[in-house]
């Protein structure tokens, strides 16, 4: 069990490091937006209007 | 003349429209283009400008990405003076960066959804010289870098409107930079309990498991103060610095429980490590902090919501103003204009600065400062003030006083004055927690007084088990987060809550007072009554108008279309609720005078439409009969005569109409018991007049702009509670010195600034959805407290008894806090099953 002697501290230094990458995340504005993010990788760029002969499977 | 021609339609049968191409509303015949591929019907020529834009653009993947069935609402009306934003002085405040690389940040309106973000990313983004645009979807703001040697702003926020995105920058550290501080810096201290409260969580696992009898139990409770002391003292700061304020104010605050117990509950389990007998606490701490400041980031995140939205209506406000200085015309920012200067006021602008005309004359919109709906004239000579709407002619005003000193300045400051002696809210809460405070810390008391002569030991544990059990966790949540699910709620059905205190004061109400102007009125006058030679027209049945009255009035409509006078446009609208046909006449030579009137030809005939002085000075006599009728007419009621070839014909009475739902919004809430009350600078006839068509009780008429906050202080003076529900300038004292103020969304920032709750639209309707969303959120905050001290009722016995082990500590607490948060939810429900209709319209 002498193992929770190197087990513990080093939970801690994690724990730390976790909360050190949250602060860092909010001060550079990832929960600014917490609607928009979500949905933008959602919205493709528009390449198969600009040359449908590339998806011929597509309902346009 | 929308309304009039909608219950027209619906009274021929007619089958519903189908809804607009662009944004979903009932399309309007006639409006249509042929576009992407098929002919589309629209509800205005914005929607069909902005679709035909948004085709040309090779953007018509926004149709297929805009989620099925939502309604958009038509473009919002673009910015005016877009050529404004490429000056340096006004870029300075906004812009960032050098010549070939600038940002800015716009705010941006009818931003909806995620195919909106695509859009305006795309429309952008094609534009030669835009380096990045980067929408937030959350504060419908937009973040562009460009370069300025190839585009200028003003092209890009053309670019914007065309697309149907109104759009003007906005400086985001002024706006909300400091709460944005204040509430990221709640963020880390939540974090970081957050955090503590997951690594002692397991640690205190083990030791419930048994580890407390074994090897590591020494190891554990080190490790226990290693991690709660940091939290305490950083994640528990505000809770200290709080309580330090109540005590030298003398208050006995929420914040004053919060650091007792943690700081007690501290102390006995340090007292544990170092002895190394007992149980140690230190979960406790932390998960207490933690769930608190769970409960305050809440309550900071609603504020914030409906803090930005007021301050977006406050930024659309324009900032500038044109000055002619040796000849030439200058923009500059609002400022730099001295007293002194010579400023140029164009057509529909809003006057920057109280002065003088020297040349120019016009009809200048005072309502917003002195409630009269009425445009008055201005020529040279007049004094304008800060604030109004200039009419359709050009001034030239030197400036008598910069903005601090014009009459807006100083209904500024009396709304300071006034919301400085306005004593501030107190929750139920916030009466109850100085009393849990003191039966707790007496119980405490109490507990270690009957142990001690059993042994010091047991009777410490039992007072701070008493102390820990009664943290009042639950209670602390109990108001937060059923006001952060309120004001949720309430933004999503357009019911902005800026302080959430005034919801519970909202549902104790009893009396409302409303402005008349503009509020309960349209702010826009219609024909009530119409006399010709032969006397009184029935107006209520136009179907009995002899076919000689209906060209009558047929030539005055036909003449009036043409002007953009408030009278002017009340008859048309009764010309088009009588469905006559004034479109098919000709008109020539149409002049108008602002201030008297117009005059031209109707299928050769002269026409004269004006006032008594306006027919006189172009040679027509009033008769007997229709000056009697013109005299008869309350002074304060326009109106407006009509002499066509060459004699006087009609005489029309007008007067502002109250909105559609203002009877039924007044009856319901008299319904309820409340008291209405009329508040108006109108005159007392006119105002009687009103209130009897929508029901209220009482009418206060003839005060004067200043003196409103002081009715509203009278009224409060005989004990009531009052409610003013308002929209102008002149009504900001009283929205800041009654109970609640409720400003209208139309209103101006001043009375938006002053508020405690914003309706978004103008629809009244939604003062009884506040109310409704008050009493339950109200019902809600008592159920949450009740919760709590229920839970207090049976744990404090067991405390008392030192029953309370540390696992039952450990189970019940974060239970209880469980309970209100669940039961804070249901307000969202409870609304969304009975409540504000038409949410849809309110987003």
């Amino acid at each position: 069990m002498e193992v929770i002697y190197g087990l513990i501290p080093g939970m801690l230094v994690l724990g730390l490091v976790a909360v050190g990458v949250l602060f860092w995340a909010a001060r550079s504005g990832q929960f600014e937006d917490l609607d928009g993010d979500g949905q933008r990788i959602l919205m493709d760029d528009d390449v198969e209007e600009r040359d449908p002969r590339r998806f011929p499977d597509t309902d346009d | 003349m929308t309304a009039y021609q909608d219950s027209a339609r619906l009274a021929q049968g007619e089958p519903a429209p189908e809804p607009c191409y662009h944004c979903g509303l009932p399309a309007e015949a006639g409006i249509s283009a042929d576009v992407g591929g098929g002919l589309r019907h629209f509800c205005c020529q914005g929607c069909r400008a902005v679709c035909e834009a948004i085709h040309a653009a090779g953007l018509q993947g926004f149709y297929r990405r805009a989620p099925e069935g939502q309604v958009l609402g038509p473009p919002p009306e673009p910015p005016k003076d877009l050529k404004l934003y490429d000056l340096d002085e006004v870029q300075q405040e906004v812009v960032t960066g050098s010549a070939d690389e600038r940002e800015v940040n716009l705010l941006v309106e009818g931003i909806h959804c995620a195919a909106c973000v695509w859009l305006i990313e795309q429309g952008l983004g094609g534009v030669d010289g835009v380096r990045e645009a980067r929408v937030n979807l959350t504060g419908r703001r937009l973040r562009v870098k460009w370069d300025s040697t190839r585009v200028r702003l003003s092209a890009l926020l053309q670019r914007l409107a065309d697309l149907g995105y109104a759009a003007v920058p906005f400086d985001p550290q002024a706006a909300e930079g400091s709460i944005q501080r204040e509430n990221r810096r709640l963020l880390y201290r939540m974090a970081f309990a957050g955090f503590a409260a997951m690594n002692l969580m397991w640690i205190s696992i083990a030791l419930y498991a048994g580890a407390d009898e074994g090897e590591f139990r020494g190891l554990f409770h080190w490790i226990g103060l290693l991690i709660a002391t940091p939290t305490l003292a950083y994640a528990g700061w505000p809770f200290y610095a709080g309580a330090w304020r109540g005590l030298r104010q003398l208050r006995l605050g929420m914040d004053l429980p919060i650091a007792i117990g943690a700081s007690m509950t501290y102390l006995y389990s340090l007292y544990v490590t170092l002895t190394g007998s007992g149980h140690v606490y230190w979960d406790t701490v932390v998960n207490f902090l933690f769930v608190i400041l769970v409960g305050r980031y809440l309550e900071a995140m609603s504020k914030r919501r409906a803090v930005s939205a007021t301050q977006r209506l406050l930024d659309l406000q324009p900032r500038v103003a044109t000055l002619l200085r040796e000849g030439e015309e200058a923009i500059v920012p609002i400022r730099a204009v001295r007293a002194g200067d010579v400023m140029l006021v164009r057509p529909g602008e809003t006057i920057a600065a109280d002065g003088a005309v020297i040349r120019g004359r016009s009809h200048v919109d005072e309502a917003m400062l002195t409630g009269e709906s009425t445009p008055v004239s201005r020529t040279v000579g007049d004094r304008v003030s800060a604030g109004t709407l200039n009419g359709t002619g050009s001034l030239e005003v030197r400036v008598a006083a910069v903005l601090r000193d014009s009459a807006l300045g100083r209904i500024v400051e009396l709304v300071e004055s006034a919301q400085a002696s306005k004593a501030p809210i107190q929750c139920t809460a916030d009466r109850i927690v100085p009393w849990f405070v003191a039966v707790t810390l007496a119980l405490a008391a109490v507990t270690f007084g009957l142990w001690v002569r059993q042994d010091a030991e047991t009777a410490l544990m039992a007072a701070t088990s008493v102390l820990i059990i009664t943290c009042p966790c639950a209670f602390g949540l109990a108001t937060p987060m059923a006001i952060a699910v309120a004001s949720g709620t309430g933004a999503r059905h357009g019911i902005l809550v800026k302080n959430g205190a005034v919801l519970e004061t909202l549902s104790a109400i009893g009396h409302f007072v409303f402005d008349k102007t503009g509020t309960l009125t349209e702010g826009r006058p219609r024909v009530i009554a119409v006399n010709d030679a032969e006397g009184d027209w029935p107006v209520g049945t136009p179907a009995g108008w002899s076919d000689a009255r209906r060209r009558l009035l047929a030539c005055a409509a036909a003449l009036e279309v043409h002007s953009e006078h408030p009278a002017a446009r009340a008859v048309v609208d009764l010309a088009a609720a009588a469905d006559i046909r004034y479109k098919a006449l000709t008109v020539d030579d149409f002049t108008a005078a602002p201030g008297y009137g117009v005059s031209g030809r109707v299928d050769g005939s002269p026409v004269i439409i004006g006032t008594a002085d306006w027919l006189a000075r172009n040679g027509v006599a009033l008769t007997a009969g229709l000056a009697d009728a013109g005299a008869g007419a309350d002074s304060a009621d326009g109106t407006v005569f009509c002499a066509i070839d060459g004699a006087a014909a009609l005489q029309l009475t007008l007067r502002d109409r109250p909105r559609a739902d203002a009877a039924d919004t007044i009856r319901a809430l008299r319904a309820e018991g409340i008291r209405v009350t009329l508040l108006t600078g109108d005159r007392r006839r006119v105002a009687e007049a009103i209130a009897a068509d929508v029901g209220a009780d009482q009418v206060i008429a003839e005060v004067l702009p200043a003196d409103k906050d002081a009715a509203i202080a009278r009224l409060q003076a005989t004990g009531e509670r009052v409610a003013m529900v308002g929209d102008g300038i002149n009504d900001a004292p009283a929205l800041v010195r009654a109970d609640v103020g409720i400003a209208v969304g139309s209103g101006t920032d001043v009375s938006i600034a002053s508020a405690d709750i914003v309706l978004i639209t103008s629809e009244l309707g939604r003062v009884r959805d506040a109310g409704r969303l008050a009493r339950r959120t109200l019902r809600i905050i008592r159920q949450n407290i009740g919760l709590s001290i229920t839970y207090n009722v049976i744990m404090v016995p067991l405390a008392m008894a030192a029953l309370i082990t540390p696992l039952v500590a450990a189970i019940s607490m974060p239970l209880s806090s469980l309970a209100v948060i669940g039961n804070s939810a249901r307000i969202r429900r409870l609304v969304g099953a009975d409540g504000p209709g038409n949410a849809r319209r309110g987003t």
